[in-house]
C-alpha cells in the first residue's frame, strides 16, 4: 500500500506491505534509522517519534495509520548550522552513554518542551516515563532536559 | 567469433545514440530529497569536552553528539545488498531429547533461502570456562531458551512464518528447576552425574570455635532473584561469508578477541579467516560477553551465500541470553556483646541455569566478597554452582558481588537491631581499615571505608534522622 506522509518537513512516500509499522517504514523504506527497535511491544520507547504533535511508539503504529500525518524523528531536530538545545545539553551533561535510548528520549523531551517550555522535574519524569534507559540512571537526562528548556526560553526571549 | 574492443565501443555508441534519438528525456517520477538527514558538520567541540579531563571535572563522551543526533550506527542500522534475516526456533521443553528435526516444509516457504540445525555446526559447543553450551541444541535441549533450528529468509516475517513449519520431535526428560533440589542425589541431572559444576571454599581461622565463643549467633537465609540485563539494543549480528572462504561478522559482542577464538573453534576454521567487527554496542552490562548467534548467522551466510542479519527479539533476549545468578545464601554470624563479629559461616548456592558461562568468575568474586568489608578472624565460605533446566546465568555487573552484599548488609542491620546498636556504628566497629586482612589474607591498602561511611552519613544527616 502507498503511504504518504510528511517527515521532518519533507513529503515522503513509500509502497509498503500492509503489516509494516511506522517504525519499519521509517527505518527500512525511508532510510531514517535514528528511531530504534528495542522491544517491538511499546515498552522501551526507543522507537518514539512525534506524529501530529503526539509522541508515539512507532513500533505499535501501522504505517498506514500515519498516512497523511506530520512526523518528526530525531533526524529532524538539528539544522545544518546548529544542534537542537536538547542535543547540546544532552551532550554537555553526558546524558547518553550507550546512546540507544537517545533518539526516543530526545523526541519525548522535545514534545514535552514544545508544549511546556518550563517543566518541573516531576513533569519531565512524567513525559519520559515511556522511555527506558539502562545506563544513566536518568539523573543527567532530567538535568539536560530542564536546562534545554531554560535555553529555549532564553532564545525565545532574545528574539 | 571473438569480440574486439572496437566492436564493443561501436555497440555502446550505437546504443547511446539510439536512446538519445528515440527516447524522449524523462523527468524522474519523484525528485529524491537531497538531504534526508540534516546535522551540522563543522561545529566546535562543546565547551564541556574542552575542559581538562581531570578528577572532579565533568566528563563528556566523544560519541555523545552522534548519539544525540541519532547518527550512531548500531548493527540493526547497517544493511547489505541481498541481505537475509535469520530467526531461531527455541526448544518446546525445558529438558528433552531431540529425536528428529524436519526443516523440509520450512524450506518450501516463500522467501526462505537456508535453514540450519545443530547437527550441521562443525563443533557444536562453546563457553568461556567449560564448553558445555551448544550453538543449536542437539541432541539434548536443556532449557526453553536453547535454539534448535534457524531459518534465513528474505524478510523477518518470512523467517518467522517458516519457523512454524519446522517439525521437531521431542522426547521430554525430567527437569529440575530449584537449585536446592538440584543438589540432591536423586534429582534429574542436567549434564553428567552431578549438577554441581563449580565450587569454592574460603577458610580463615576456626569458624566453629569462633561461633562457640560468640555471645550472640545470628542465622538467616537470604535469596536473590534472576535478573536480565535488558540492554536496549538486543543481541545483533550480521555475517557475510565471501567467495574467498573468509567470513566477516559484525557483532554486538563486547569481547571480540575471545569471540573470534570461540568462532574459530565452533566453525572449525583458522582465526585468520574470520574478521570480527565489534560495533557500537547499545548496552552490554555483561550480557554480551560471549558469542550467541554469531556462528548460526555465519553458517546461514555460508549456506545461502548472502549476508545474513539476526536481531534477537526481546523475548529471545529474556529466555536465551544470559542473566544474573540467583543466590541462596545461608549466613551464620557470631558477635560479642559489643556487636564485633567473631565468626561468619556462609553457604552459597548459585542457580547456574543450563550452562556454565561466566560462573567461574561469579562464584570466585561472590565467595571472596561474601563475608563483607569487615574484620573477621574466623570465616568459612562454601559455595556451589548448580545446573538447573533454566535460562543460563553469566556475567552481570559485579559478578556475584551485589547478591552477597544484599545478604551481609541485611544481616548487619539484623544484628544492630537485636543488640540496640546504631547501624552506622556497628559498621564502623567492624569495618576494614588500613592494612586489614581480607578473607583470603590479602593486606588491604588505601582503605577509605570508614571515612566514606562517615562522610556519607553526614551528607544525608543520618544522626538527625536517628534522633
Amino acid at each position: 500500500m502507498l503511504v504518504e506522509l510528511t517527515v521532518n518537513g519533507e513529503s515522503r512516500s513509500a509502497n509498503v506491505p500492509p503489516e509494516t509499522t511506522l517504525l519499519k517504514m521509517l527505518r527500512e523504506h525511508l532510510d531514517l534509522t535514528g528511531a530504534k527497535l528495542g522491544c517491538d511491544v511499546g515498552d522501551c520507547g526507543t522507537c518514539t517519534v512525534i506524529v501530529d504533535g503526539v509522541s508515539v511508539n512507532s513500533c505499535l503504529m501501522l504505517a498506514g495509520r500515519a498516512d497523511g500525518c506530520d512526523v518528526t524523528t530525531i533526524e529532524g531536530l538539528a539544522t545544518a548550522d546548529e544542534l537542537h538545545p536538547l542535543q547540546q545539553k544532552f551532550e554537555e551533561h553526558g546524558a547518553l552513554q550507550c546512546g540507544f535510548c537517545g533518539p526516543g528520549m530526545l523526541i519525548s523531551a522535545k514534545n514535552l518542551l514544545d508544549n511546556n517550555p518550563d517543566p518541573s522535574v516531576f513533569e519531565v519524569r512524567d513525559a519520559l516515563a515511556g522511555n527506558l534507559c539502562r545506563c544513566t540512571g536518568y539523573t543527567k537526562i532530567i538535568e539536560a532536559v530542564i536546562e534545554a528548556g531554560e535555553m529555549m526560553g532564553q532564545e525565545q526571549a532574545n528574539v | 567469433m571473438a569480440t574486439r574492443v572496437k566492436d564493443v565501443q561501436t555497440n555502446v555508441e550505437d546504443l547511446v545514440t539510439a536512446r538519445e534519438t528515440r527516447a524522449p528525456s524523462r523527468q524522474p517520477l519523484a525528485v529524491p530529497i537531497d538531504q534526508p538527514v540534516t546535522f551540522p558538520l563543522e561545529l566546535p567541540e562543546s565547551e564541556a569536552r574542552l575542559r581538562t579531563p581531570a578528577v572532579g571535572q565533568r566528563a563528556t563522551r566523544p560519541d555523545g553528539r552522534l548519539h544525540g543526533l541519532g547518527q550512531t550506527q548500531y548493527i540493526d542500522d547497517i544493511t547489505f545488498p541481498h541481505m537475509l534475516h535469520a530467526k531461531i526456533l527455541r526448544s518446546e521443553y525445558a529438558h528433552a531429547r531431540i529425536v528428529s528435526i524436519d526443516t523440509s516444509e520450512a524450506e518450501k516457504m516463500p522467501g526462505v533461502i537456508a535453514t540450519l540445525t545443530g547437527a550441521e555446526v562443525p563443533e557444536n559447543s562453546f563457553g568461556p570456562t567449560y564448553q558445555d553450551q551448544p550453538i543449536l541444541a542437539y541432541p539434548i535441549a536443556r532449557h526453553r531458551g536453547d535454539g534448535v533450528a534457524a531459518v534465513a529468509a528474505t524478510t523477518e516475517q518470512f523467517a518467522l512464518d517458516a519457523l512454524e513449519k519446522i517439525k521437531v520431535e521431542y522426547e521430554p526428560l525430567p527437569a529440575v528447576y530449584d537449585p536446592l533440589e538440584a543438589l540432591e542425589e536423586d534429582s534429574p541431572k542436567v549434564h553428567g552425574d552431578t549438577n554441581i559444576y563449580t565450587s569454592k571454599v574460603i577458610k580463615k581461622g576456626d569458624v566453629e570455635a569462633g561461633l562457640a565463643a560468640s555471645e550472640h549467633v545470628f542465622e538467616r537465609r537470604f535469596s536473590t532473584q534472576m535478573v536480565e540485563h535488558v540492554p536496549l539494543e538486543p543481541h545483533a549480528t550480521i555475517a557475510s561469508w565471501d567467495g574467498n572462504g573468509r567470513v566477516s561478522i559484525w557483532s554486538s559482542l563486547g569481547r571480540i578477541t575471545l569471540g573470534r577464538e570461540d568462532l574459530a573453534r565452533t566453525l572449525q576454521m583458522p582465526q585468520s579467516r574470520i574478521r570480527l567487527i565489534g560495533t557500537v554496542v547499545g548496552g552490554n552490562f555483561g550480557g554480551k560477553n560471549e558469542i550467541t548467534n554469531e556462528p548460526i548467522v555465519a553458517l546461514l551466510s555460508k549456506k545461502s551465500r548472502r549476508p545474513v542479519k539476526a536481531i534477537y527479539s526481546r523475548g529471545d533476549e529474556f529466555v536465551s541470553s544470559t542473566i544474573r545468578h540467583p543466590f541462596i545464601m545461608d549466613y551464620t554470624t557470631g558477635v560479642d556483646s559489643e556487636g564485633r563479629i567473631l565468626a561468619r559461616k556462609i553457604r552459597l548456592v548459585l542457580d547456574g541455569g543450563a550452562y556454565c558461562s561466566w560462573t567461574g568468575t561469579t562464584i570466585g568474586k561472590g565467595s571472596i566478597l561474601a563475608p563483607g568489608p569487615y574484620n573477621i578472624d574466623n570465616v568459612l565460605v562454601e559455595a556451589y554452582a548448580v545446573y538447573t533446566n533454566k535460562t543460563t546465568t553469566g556475567a552481570m555487573r559485579g559478578f556475584g558481588a551485589p547478591q552477597v552484599c544484599f545478604a551481609y548488609e541485611s544481616q548487619m542491620d539484623d544484628i544492630a537491631d537485636a543488640l540496640g546498636i546504631d547501624p552506622l556504628e556497628i559498621r564502623l566497629r567492624n569495618g576494614f581499615s588500613e592494612n586489614s586482612l581480607s578473607p583470603t589474607g590479602q593486606s588491604l591498602q588505601s582503605v577509605a571505608l570508614k571515612e566514606s561511611l562517615t562522610q556519607a552519613a553526614d551528607r544525608f544527616r543520618w544522626k538527625e534522622w536517628q534522633a
